[in-house]
């Protein structure tokens, strides 16, 4: 599909007044990620990787955001939501349950593990799992929707939207102090602010989305 | 308040002062004379008011450009008023250096489409507040075009124009406009013109809640002013008025000095000057003020030419 | 000089962070432990805020204890949602019932500034006639307060936070015109204003706890949308930029990373002090009054924990209610797609708002709501994607695609007293060792006719606009309350209208925990204005010697 923002890039406004020091230190920080698991085993690792390559399929012409990467991190690190559904276990242990439950789920119906199938089985597979129809005994309790609603969509899905690639996909005007905006109104454009595409229009837009800054 | 915008605050209002008794310092003897009348006297008054005016169509000019910069020139004729107030400007430093007592068909014609673009725009905007939701609202009137702004260009254009009417008396007559005499002529318009802009900087001041108390400033002295050159414009035209002159005067240096506190409330805004992308265009209009300046000084312009044909 | 705001506590050595400058310091009183201080409060946010300022300023000797860090908002605050998450009280609690709540950063702050941090800015007043909802309007319960006298208490409180307001108010009683005049709409805003004028509905610009001009060292705000993940610019009046500096300069000693594990009582029926740990260690402040400011989950929590074999169910629960009539407020929305670019993240998420239903009562539900503009950054945004409508995969990328044309409104109800809605202990500890909260809730008949209501309400408007993709959110909740609710005599109630309890003289709450109904507005500036009026009342016992 075609870029709705072609050249846009939020961190060529790195050191524009958009953000201050504290921002780049905290995008900075976030861009380094460790791509190596600190929480997760070797299997539950590969796994996660195929559960987010569904979740949030990434187009292969332009890097990759790590969202296992992310997820580990958020375990490895104990980084809390301040809530936790009473059927589930801590986020870490819902996390390998989960992984471990859907590795079984797919060595039972299609013989293989996860992360050896192919895509559209693993969505298929996936989809059970966000209807609440897996009946493993891997689950151990834990319910597969709730696991699904309150662990995979949102850790994955937050890690991705908490990267300035996905927001550079958006649109989005990315981190904003000292300045922020000053045309409020609809149809209004601040010069720092991401060119949308018209249908056509695709080379003007991205000469001016590479001198937003 | 920095040390750099107190300074530009001070020399701004220096500036502002010396423009003044420049712009005054042909009018050397504040006498009465009732006898003879004075050939040059005409032509000093309409140069003055040229000079006023081209200090109304920079004001004109740079507020017009910042406002309609922000509003993204979404429609065409937001161009209008910069061609029209930087014309404006050019015939007005024209009109300064010409000592001719003869109207120049360059000048008028810049002067009337400049106030008619004017008034045109003040359609424009009223337009763009009712279309809003709340129409003719407080959020609107604070928020959307502001109505008064066009206003200033149509004053500039007014006075320009007059003063091109001012130069054009024939040698050893009154200056007259339409037919009433020149002086309370004009001296009615900066009244008039100076309340105008008195209603627009307060409401903008409202706006802002007054958080600063010299944002009462241009709602006290000016209308003080517009009031007494009101008076002088109706009144008997032999008498000397100091007091008139005095705070015409004020309000000329507080056009500047105007300038230097809306400096200053960009500095104080968040990022202050390195944010001037955003402060520039939010923070308080820099080339507004400037306009109380222009006003005033055509009403200086006013006071003179009622002093120096008193009979009229 | 920049540090870690988690590292160590910074209102130590006699001074505290001056958040207007960076770097800057503020000095400080501090007080023994083994001083006896006339109060301590226990949480410095709507209600602890104003409280501790108010006593300070009355002459008491004041701690005032939180559990969260003292940040310095102009370095720390990031442009980043994931990075604020540290603003958020992100310790565990345990969420069940039918329709269990969302925790963290919907409803629960964790700073010195409390959930004012992090809050949307959104200063409505109630509606009088919910000061006595049952004798008035037929539900839930009254208040013993009187909304004239309350009325008073509203305009200091928006004095107080400058708030930024319309020129006139469209529903109640004639109220002061308010500090600052209201901020620009964004095109969101616009939205729910013409949807409000095509349904012949009114609506206004939302009266918002963030300055539209400057005010002291706040400057004004620059519409970065990042309000709820911490105001970098300092333009929003939050406790922390307003009440607890100028508490701090009345005298008042603030005590930062301290968190409060039990309150103790004396033989004699009173309390003595709180127990807390701070720097890994547990400590002891001797205390003639104890005022617990937590908020609607920390305060019954606090309160049970302190159980001791006097009070076997928990620090003034005599009535059995502390913990129960849990209530939070409904949040659902509607979201739209337009063809014009709408950029909602543009400026704080809601500058418009209609409290049509809160005034009009032409319903078969009982209570009221209103509607308010919206502007969720990504991650919050993706949040309610997968949400609301269980997208992944590329269908959900195509969606977020469409982020800039997005409209939304949400609503805010409310949500009836239910004594089975409650905060209890769960046997699980947490890192201090302390027993976590269960937080149990299920909506009843009303709520969700209510919702039904608004949810068709904001549907109509947005398609009264020609917004398209039309859908509904319908499961969200925030702000809480209930759970040491103010009454009229000790069986029913945790307090009294002066916030003190029945069972212990001077043991007080003062926060959102003591509404006995919630109404249809956000509840921040109604918790400042009752603290204030506590203040005042604190003072006038103690004069007549009742204190």
């Amino acid at each position: 599909m075609t870029e709705r923002y072609p050249g846009y890039d939020v961190l060529s406004k790195r050191w524009s007044a958009s953000w201050n020091a504290q921002t780049r230190r905290v995008i900075d920080a976030r861009l380094a990620v460790p791509r190596e698991p600190r929480f997760f085993s070797a299997a539950e690792w590969r796994t996660l990787n195929a559960v987010c390559d569904r979740i949030m399929p990434q187009p292969t012409d332009r890097p990759a955001v790590p969202l296992a990467a992310y997820v580990d991190q958020k375990m490895a690190e104990d980084l809390q939501d301040g809530y936790r559904y009473a059927e589930l276990p801590p986020q870490g242990e819902a996390w390998q349950r989960g992984l471990q439950a859907l590795d079984a789920e797919a060595l039972e119906a299609h013989g293989d593990r996860f992360d050896t199938l192919a895509p559209t089985v693993q969505d298929a597979l996936l989809t059970l799992m966000q209807q609440g129809s897996m009946t493993g005994a891997a689950w151990a309790g834990m319910p597969p929707k709730l696991f699904f609603a309150h662990r995979i969509l949102p850790d994955i899905t937050h890690a991705y939207y908490a990267h300035p690639i996905s927001w550079n996909e958006i649109g989005f005007g990315g981190p904003a102090s000292p300045r922020g905006y000053v045309r409020m109104g609809l149809d209004r454009r601040d010069p720092w602010e991401a060119v949308e595409a018209k249908p056509g229009d695709e080379a003007a837009a991205r000469r001016k989305n590479q001198n937003v800054r | 308040m920095s040390r750099a915008t107190a300074v530009a605050t001070s020399g701004l209002a220096v500036l502002g002062a010396v423009a003044l008794v420049l712009g005054e310092r042909s009018n050397t003897a504040p006498q009465i004379r009732s006898n003879p009348i004075d050939p040059g006297a005409a032509v000093r008054a309409a140069r003055r008011m040229n000079r006023a005016a081209g200090i109304i169509a920079a004001s004109v000019l740079a507020d017009s450009a910042v406002e309609h910069y922000r509003g993204s020139f979404h429609n065409k004729a937001m161009v209008a008023p910069l061609v029209t107030s930087l014309l404006s400007l050019a015939v007005s430093i024209h009109g300064h250096t010409d000592k001719r007592p003869v109207a120049h068909w360059v000048r008028d014609t810049v002067y009337a489409a400049a106030a008619l673009t004017g008034l045109a725009g003040t359609g424009f905007h009223i337009f763009n507040v009712t279309k809003k939701p709340g129409g003719f609202s407080w959020q609107n009137l604070f928020y959307q075009a502001p109505i008064g702004a066009p206003a200033a260009l149509t004053l500039s254009g007014a006075m320009g124009f007059l003063a091109e009417r001012v130069r054009d008396t024939p040698p050893g007559t009154s200056p007259t406009i339409a037919g009433l005499p020149a002086g309370p002529a004009v001296a009615l318009a900066t009244s008039l013109g100076l309340m105008g802009t008195v209603g627009e900087a307060g409401l903008l001041h409202f706006r802002g809640a007054y958080h600063d108390p010299f944002m009462y400033l241009p709602v006290t002295v000016p209308p003080l002013a517009a009031a007494l050159i009101g008076a002088a414009a109706i009144g008997q035209t032999h008498r000397r008025r100091p007091w008139t002159r005095f705070w015409l005067r004020a309000t000329a240096v507080l056009g500047f000095a105007g300038s230097g506190f809306h400096a200053i409330g960009i500095a104080r805004n968040m990022g202050g000057w390195r944010n001037w992308t955003q402060n520039l265009l939010n923070g308080p209009p820099l080339p507004a003020p400037p306009s109380f300046t222009g006003l005033a000084l055509v009403g200086l312009a006013a006071l003179g030419l009622m002093e120096d044909h008193p009979d009229d | 000089m920049s540090g870690d705001p988690f590292a160590a506590p910074r209102a130590v050595d006699g001074r505290a962070p001056d958040v207007f400058k960076e770097g800057g310091w503020i000095p400080m009183r501090q007080y023994g432990e083994d001083e006896i201080v006339d109060f301590v409060v226990v949480g410095t946010g709507a209600g602890g805020g104003p409280l501790i300022h108010g006593l300070a300023e009355g002459g008491f000797s004041v701690v005032g204890f939180d559990a969260g860090p003292y940040f310095r908002p102009l370095e720390e605050f990031a442009s980043d949602e994931q990075a604020q998450n540290n603003l958020y009280w992100t310790d565990e609690r345990i969420v069940d019932g039918a329709n269990p709540l969302t925790m963290g950063g919907k409803n629960s702050g964790k700073a010195v500034g409390g959930s004012t941090v992090h809050f949307a800015m959104v200063s409505l007043r109630f509606r009088p006639e919910w000061f006595k909802s049952r004798s008035l309007l037929g539900y839930g319960a009254d208040w013993p307060l009187d909304w004239r006298e309350m009325w008073t208490y509203y305009g200091k409180a928006e004095r107080a936070l400058s708030i930024s307001g319309p020129v006139s108010y469209p529903w109640g009683p004639k109220r002061p015109r308010y500090p600052y005049r209201s901020h620009e709409l964004n095109g969101a805003a616009e939205l729910l204003a013409r949807g409000a004028e095509a349904m012949g509905i009114g609506w206004t610009a939302t009266p918002l706890a963030t300055v539209s001009a400057p005010h002291g060292q706040s400057p004004p705000c620059v519409y970065r949308g990042f309000c709820r993940f911490g105001c970098s610019t300092n333009a929003k009046q939050s406790q922390l930029v307003t009440f607890i500096p100028r508490a701090i300069a009345a005298g008042a000693e603030i005590r930062d990373l301290a968190m409060v594990g039990q309150v103790e009582m004396g033989p004699d029926g009173r309390a003595t002090g709180v127990h807390y740990i701070r720097e890994g260690r547990w400590r002891f402040q001797r205390a003639r009054n104890v005022v617990v400011a937590g908020y609607a989950i920390e305060t019954p929590r606090l309160l049970l924990a302190s159980a001791t074999a006097t009070f076997p169910d928990g620090l003034a629960n005599g009535s059995g209610l502390v913990g129960r009539n849990l209530m939070t407020q409904s949040n659902q929305a509607v979201f739209g797609v337009m063809e014009q670019e709408v950029r909602w993240n543009k400026g704080p998420p809601s500058l418009a708002i209609t409290e049509h239903w809160n005034y009009d009562d032409r319903k078969d539900f009982a209570g009221g709501y209103c509607w308010m503009a919206q502007g969720p950054l990504p991650v919050e945004w993706v949040t309610v994607q997968t949400g609301a409508r269980g997208l992944w995969g590329q269908a959900l990328r195509d969606e977020m695609m469409k982020y800039n044309h997005q409209v939304g409104l949400k609503m805010v109800g409310e949500m009836l007293p239910d004594e089975r809605n409650r905060v209890t202990l769960a046997d699980e500890t947490d890192q201090y060792g302390l027993r976590i909260a269960r937080v149990t809730y299920s909506w009843g008949d009303n709520d969700k006719a209510l919702i039904q209501h608004a949810l068709g309400q904001m549907q109509t408007s947005l398609e009264a606009v020609g917004a398209t993709d039309i859908f509904r959110q319908e499961d969200d909740t925030n702000h809480l309350a209930g759970t040491a609710r103010m009454g009229f005599d000790r069986a029913n109630s945790v307090v009294n209208s002066d916030c003190r309890s029945w069972d212990i003289p001077n043991l007080w709450v003062c926060d959102g925990s003591i509404f006995p109904t919630t109404g249809g507005v956000n509840p921040s500036l109604t918790i400042t204005a009752i603290a204030m009026r506590t203040a005042d009342r604190i003072k006038a016992l103690a004069a007549c010697g009742e204190l």
